[in-house]
Order: C-alpha cells, then sequence, then structure tokens
C-alpha cells in the first residue's frame, strides 16, 4: 500500500513537472505586424514560457512553464483577440 | 503664439520623432503610430487598440496641393469584418473622426469618414479607400485611393520584407485630380517603411510604428 502510495505521489510530482509545447496552426497570419501581435499577447500570459510565430508554415509554437497549460479554448480566444483564427492544435509533453 | 502656430509645431515635432499606410488598428493594448508625408501634404495619427476591433486616436492633417487645411480630430477605427483565410487575410475598415479645421485663420467644425478594404497575402496586396471630408465652410470632398503590391521574395517574421507598390489618387479637391505613386515598402517586425515619387513630382516618405 505504501509502495502505491509512494508511486501516485511521485507520478504526479513528474507530471507537474512537465511543460507544454502547443502548436497551434492560424489563418490569416501574413506579416510581421500580425506576429507581433501575438507574441506579444502570449507573452503576457503568465503560463507561457517562449512564443515563436513561423509565417511560413502559419504555426504559432508556444512552450509553457513547467506544470502549467494553457486549454484549446483560451488558446483560441487570445489568437481570435489578436485578429486570427485557429484552424488546428497540437499537443506535445 | 496663438493656438494654429502651436498645432502647427506639436505637428512638425511628432513628425520628425516618428512616420504609414498600413492598417488602422493593431493588437489589444497596442498603441500604433503612423505618418504620412506625399503630395496631398502631411498627416501623423496616434492610435491606442483597446479591443479586438476598436482602436481610439488623434489624427492631424496639414493639407497642400490645393487649400492649405489643418486638421485636428480625436479619431474611432473599427474593424468591420475580417476574412482569415488560409494564405492571406481580407479586411474592412472604418475610420472617422470630428473636429477642427483652420484654413487662414477661419476655424470650422470638421468631420470625415474613410472606409478601407484590403486583402494581403505574403505575395500579393490590394487595397481602396474613399474618404469623405466636411469641413464646415472650407470644403468638401471626396477622395479615393487603390494600391496594388508585390513582395518579390517571402520573408519571414525576422526578415526585412519588401513590397513593389503603386498607388492611384483620385482626390478632385486637389489641383492634381488624378496622382499616380510608385513607392517601394520594407518593413521589420513593428515598423514600416514606403518610399515613392508621384506624377506630380512630390516625394513620398510614409512610417509606421507599433508598440
Amino acid at each position: 500500500m505504501r509502495y502505491i502510495l509512494i508511486l501516485i505521489i511521485g507520478f504526479g510530482f513528474c507530471t507537474a513537472a512537465v511543460a507544454d509545447t502547443i502548436k497551434a496552426k492560424v489563418n490569416g497570419m501574413v506579416c510581421g505586424f500580425c506576429a507581433t501581435g501575438i507574441e506579444k499577447t502570449f507573452k503576457a500570459q503568465p503560463e507561457v514560457k517562449t512564443v515563436n510565430v513561423d509565417l511560413q508554415k502559419k504555426l504559432v509554437t508556444i512552450q509553457t512553464k513547467e506544470g502549467q497549460t494553457i486549454d484549446d479554448a483560451k488558446l483560441k480566444k487570445l489568437i481570435g483577440n489578436a485578429g486570427y483564427s485557429v484552424v488546428a492544435v497540437a499537443r506535445e509533453k | 503664439m496663438n493656438t494654429k502656430t502651436f498645432l502647427t509645431l506639436l505637428f512638425a515635432t511628432f513628425a520628425v520623432v516618428v512616420a504609414g499606410e498600413a492598417k488602422p488598428l493593431s493588437y489589444v493594448d497596442g498603441t500604433m503610430v503612423m505618418q504620412e508625408n506625399d503630395e496631398t501634404g502631411h498627416t501623423i495619427s496616434l492610435d491606442y487598440t483597446f479591443t479586438p476591433t476598436e482602436a481610439f486616436g488623434l489624427y492631424i492633417k496639414q493639407e497642400e496641393n490645393g487649400k492649405d487645411i489643418f486638421m485636428l480630430t480625436p479619431e474611432l477605427n473599427t474593424l468591420l469584418k475580417r476574412w482569415n483565410l488560409p494564405d492571406g487575410q481580407g479586411n474592412i475598415f472604418n475610420m472617422s473622426g470630428a473636429g477642427v479645421a483652420n484654413y487662414r485663420g477661419n476655424n470650422q467644425p470638421a468631420l470625415w469618414t474613410a472606409f478601407l478594404a484590403d486583402y494581403e497575402s505574403r505575395r500579393l496586396f490590394f487595397s481602396y479607400e474613399p474618404r469623405f471630408v466636411w469641413d464646415g465652410n472650407i470644403e468638401k470632398s471626396v477622395w479615393q485611393r487603390a494600391r496594388i503590391g508585390i513582395a518579390p521574395y517571402l520573408a519571414n517574421y525576422n526578415d526585412l520584407n519588401t513590397w513593389i507598390m503603386f498607388q492611384v489618387d483620385h482626390h478632385p479637391a486637389k489641383h492634381d485630380h488624378f496622382v499616380a505613386t510608385p513607392l517601394i515598402r520594407f518593413f521589420y517586425k513593428t515598423y514600416l517603411f514606403e518610399v515613392g515619387y508621384s506624377s506630380n513630382q512630390h516625394i513620398m516618405v510614409n512610417w509606421t510604428m507599433q508598440f
């Protein structure tokens, strides 16, 4: 029983320490002004560690801080507020 | 120092510090300064974007090539419709202002409104803007401006972007009703700079900064 408890707690710590890498495919991003808007919006979020915009691949890549994440609804809202549309989201731990 | 001299100095000071023909909105909490110097005169606007579809700011214009009207108005820029497409973006904006116009000491209420429709991909650019201006008993005018542009290479976010553009203006209130201006646009991240030379032999220098 004690082993199982330690295992669960240990697993919990491991999970909490993992950061998310979120890749969002975005429509409408065509210029540097677009990229800056998205960058500044995400950099202002406490969960975000880094953000990268690739105009060629139409991809916004967000790395969150350890143990934190941004759910799809918030992601779409933030990119929507910056003026663009999310068409697909992929996540990596 | 009279009001006009003060405002002219204020305008000139801004003109030296700041400079574009870009979208009239940035991102929420973003501030944008745009300045245009062309055959119609000198314009400066300073706007703060407070919602995803609205920006509020100040618009100042010193006109040339006709009546030398000075105009100062607060302005509201509104994104009416946006199409986010896989390879581009289309927009319709409205920009409107209400304030004061001055011509040879005659102060008049001033109202203006403009619609800007544009489509931009990483390779092509098109825009059309009709503008309606009412300066009390000084002048009432309608302006039109259309632009096409092509990017000779596809640049990414951290690269210098270059555009070759062609602009046509129609402004019946000016001496030269139709004016064509070939120009080149550069932008890097949040800095945009344009330089051109018009068919009525005026140099165009525009610039925009976002911060």
